[in-house]
């Protein structure tokens, strides 16, 4: 791949170093393309007539385009209304989750004390901990303490932070200069404002993926909502997999198509809008 | 990686105070120390009381009910000791499920991150365009698990599936993907779907290894293969291992099956196709559809011990050949 090669044979390299790099684009083409076909083929299939779904040979194009599918999907079940559920759950949880992982995260890159190693350790350890051996005993706690179908569970387990966050944050401040914190406690500044006045500021990338990763969590969480809320209160996550069927009872895969692809919208927005800061959080916060 | 190995790649920032200069007028050191671990208590208790509330609590509260015919409704429980747990190890269709979850996560944890550190691999030649390329691969990883069941199920269908349109427009027959034997297959590729996650953690790993050492091992004329194998595998080693084991942890908690099923819904548990039964799913039908609270209780923490197990194994048995870059400057 060098250019720097002998003179005799420079055309020989610029040739292989043209077939390499036809090689890498191909290779790159393709492979995007495989990743995105399964994308492509539900909205596709959000297009056509049931008709056309139940057909063989398959149909690739829908003969005529069924926009109408979508306006369906959204009016056959309260779309809007589920979607206003997933987003105070997914708002609540993720802020509340980012600024307690944030502050706890601080607590384990800058401060010391008897025991914490032992702590670190075993909120390193809970990160492998599978998170469905507690759930299902949570709901049963919750649903004594009547929190079941309210949205009280997210704001708890949001206050109480999450161990991959704090881990993402935790490696972030432990980047940072000490002389940020040694000037403001010169100045009499205590931790907490330190952390609120200087450390926060300096971290909007892992605020941002911090925010991301635990806004997708719950957009796209499944059990935790068709556990703990009844059908109306539940996420568009659940109404989209269950409520998409005829009056018999039978699943309408078109509707459910375009259902689909409106509930995934929102996540890929937020995603392409946040996407630069969101890696360059998870670069710098060196989680690896 | 193990609490102190992380500790010591990443514990760059001393402790403040161990100056010994003690502030605002001639105060005690013993005060400044006293003030920074109430600090450390109070920013650490959010985690602490919820981990203990949260976790430990309902924990211990799964250990009780799994001694215990408790199922949700009827007050005529009782205790059981462990009687759950021996017709656990006796029930076979435990075991076939647990089989099925344990090959399942062997195949698909080595494969998701061969395909991860790939793309990573691709992504990272210096090519025209290639954040938009990464952006893209990535975009499959924050589809919700929801979208990605209904996505593949569309596209895996007996009539209407793209995979099957392909095949028969090769003259092949139509294959009925998403019932046995091919149900699993499906789901090895909705999960591989998601590389993109491993792909960004591999691509930040890969930014780490140093360039001279990949130009030292060119100058000495070693293959790009040998390069891969001698240098960015090892100096990537505690990302991989990383991934492998919180990749093992999510892959035999997956509920995709349940999704990619007939009718997703958690009371149609039955209509999973076989190979795709596997442990979770054999949790969910004893907790949901039979409500067998102990019994599913039992099944969980069996699993729970199981993945602490393996979690120990995998770190024995790999603390030999991951390889930790330490920096020089943390150990003083």
């Amino acid at each position: 791949m060098s250019s720097a090669s002998s003179g005799s044979r420079a055309t020989d390299v610029r040739v292989r170093v043209r077939v390499n790099r036809l090689v890498l684009y191909t290779a790159l083409v393709v492979v995007t393309g495989l990743f995105l076909g399964p994308f492509g083929w539900l909205v596709l299939t959000g297009l056509k007539t049931q008709g056309e779904l139940a057909a063989s040979p398959v149909h690739w194009l829908p003969a005529h385009v069924q926009w109408h599918n979508f306006a369906d999907a959204f009016t056959q079940i309260d779309f809007l209304g589920y979607a206003r559920n997933s987003l105070i759950i997914s708002l609540i949880y993720a802020t509340l989750v980012t600024l307690s992982s944030a502050w706890v995260g601080f607590g384990f890159a800058r401060l010391t004390a008897p025991g914490k190693k032992t702590l670190f350790g075993i909120l390193l350890g809970s990160m492998m901990l599978p998170q469905m051996v507690t759930l299902l005993p949570t709901y049963l706690i919750f649903a004594k303490l009547g929190m079941v179908d309210t949205y009280w569970p997210w704001v708890l387990w949001g206050l109480s932070s999450a161990p991959y966050l704090v881990f993402l944050f935790r490696q972030f401040f432990a980047g940072l200069p000490r002389e940020l914190e040694e000037a403001a406690i010169v100045d009499g500044c205590g931790y907490t404002g330190i952390f609120w006045r200087i450390f926060l500021p300096q971290s909007w990338p892992v605020l941002a993926a911090s925010f991301i990763i635990a806004f997708t969590w719950t957009w796209g969480d499944y059990i935790a909502p068709q556990l703990l809320l009844s059908t109306d209160r539940t996420t568009l996550a659940v109404a989209v997999m269950t409520t998409y069927v005829t009056d018999a009872g039978t699943p309408v895969p078109q509707l459910q198509a375009a259902a689909s692809v409106m509930y995934v919208v929102p996540i890929l927005l937020i995603f392409l809008v946040a996407q630069r800061g969101f890696v360059a959080g998870m670069s710098t916060s060196g989680l690896k | 990686m193990t609490a102190d190995q992380i500790a010591s790649v990443t514990d760059r920032p001393r402790p403040l105070a161990s100056t010994g200069r003690s502030r605002a007028g001639g105060r005690p050191r013993t005060s400044v120390t006293g003030r920074r671990h109430r600090a450390f208590y109070l920013f650490t208790s959010p985690w602490i009381i919820g981990f203990l509330l949260l976790t430990v609590v309902p924990m211990a509260y799964a250990l009780w009910l799994s001694f215990t015919t408790f199922d949700g409704i009827s007050p005529h429980w009782r205790y059981v000791g462990l009687g759950n747990y021996r017709e656990l190890f006796s029930d076979s269709v435990t075991w076939q499920a647990l089989g099925r979850a344990g090959l399942f996560a062997a195949t698909s944890v080595p494969l998701s991150i061969i395909a991860g550190l790939a793309l990573a691999l691709l992504v990272n030649r210096p090519v025209k365009g290639r954040g938009v390329f990464r952006t893209l691969l990535y975009l499959p990883a924050v589809v919700p698990p929801v979208g990605a069941g209904i996505a593949f199920k569309q596209l895996f269908d007996q009539n209407s599936g793209a995979a099957n349109g392909i095949l028969t427009s090769l003259g092949f027959d139509a294959i009925g993907w998403l019932a046995d034997p091919y149900a699993r297959y499906v789901l090895l590729m909705t999960l591989l779907w998601a590389a993109g996650n491993i792909m960004i953690i591999s691509l930040a790993g890969l930014q780490d290894v140093p360039r001279e050492l990949h130009e030292a091992a060119r100058i000495d004329g070693a293959s790009a293969w040998r390069t891969f194998r001698s240098i960015t595998v090892p100096l990537l080693s505690p990302v991989l291992l990383f991934q492998t084991v919180t990749g093992m942890i999510a892959s035999v908690q997956t509920i995709m099956p349940l999704l990619l099923a007939p009718l997703g819904d958690t009371s149609g548990i039955t209509t999973v196709p076989q190979s795709n039964y596997l442990y979770m799913m054999h949790v969910f039908a004893q907790y949901f559809a039979l409500g067998r609270y102990g019994y599913a209780s039992a099944l969980l923490w069996v699993l729970f011990v199981l993945i602490l197990v393996t979690t120990g194994l995998v770190f024995k048995f790999t603390s030999g050949v991951v390889f930790y870059n330490v920096d020089p400057e943390a150990k003083k």
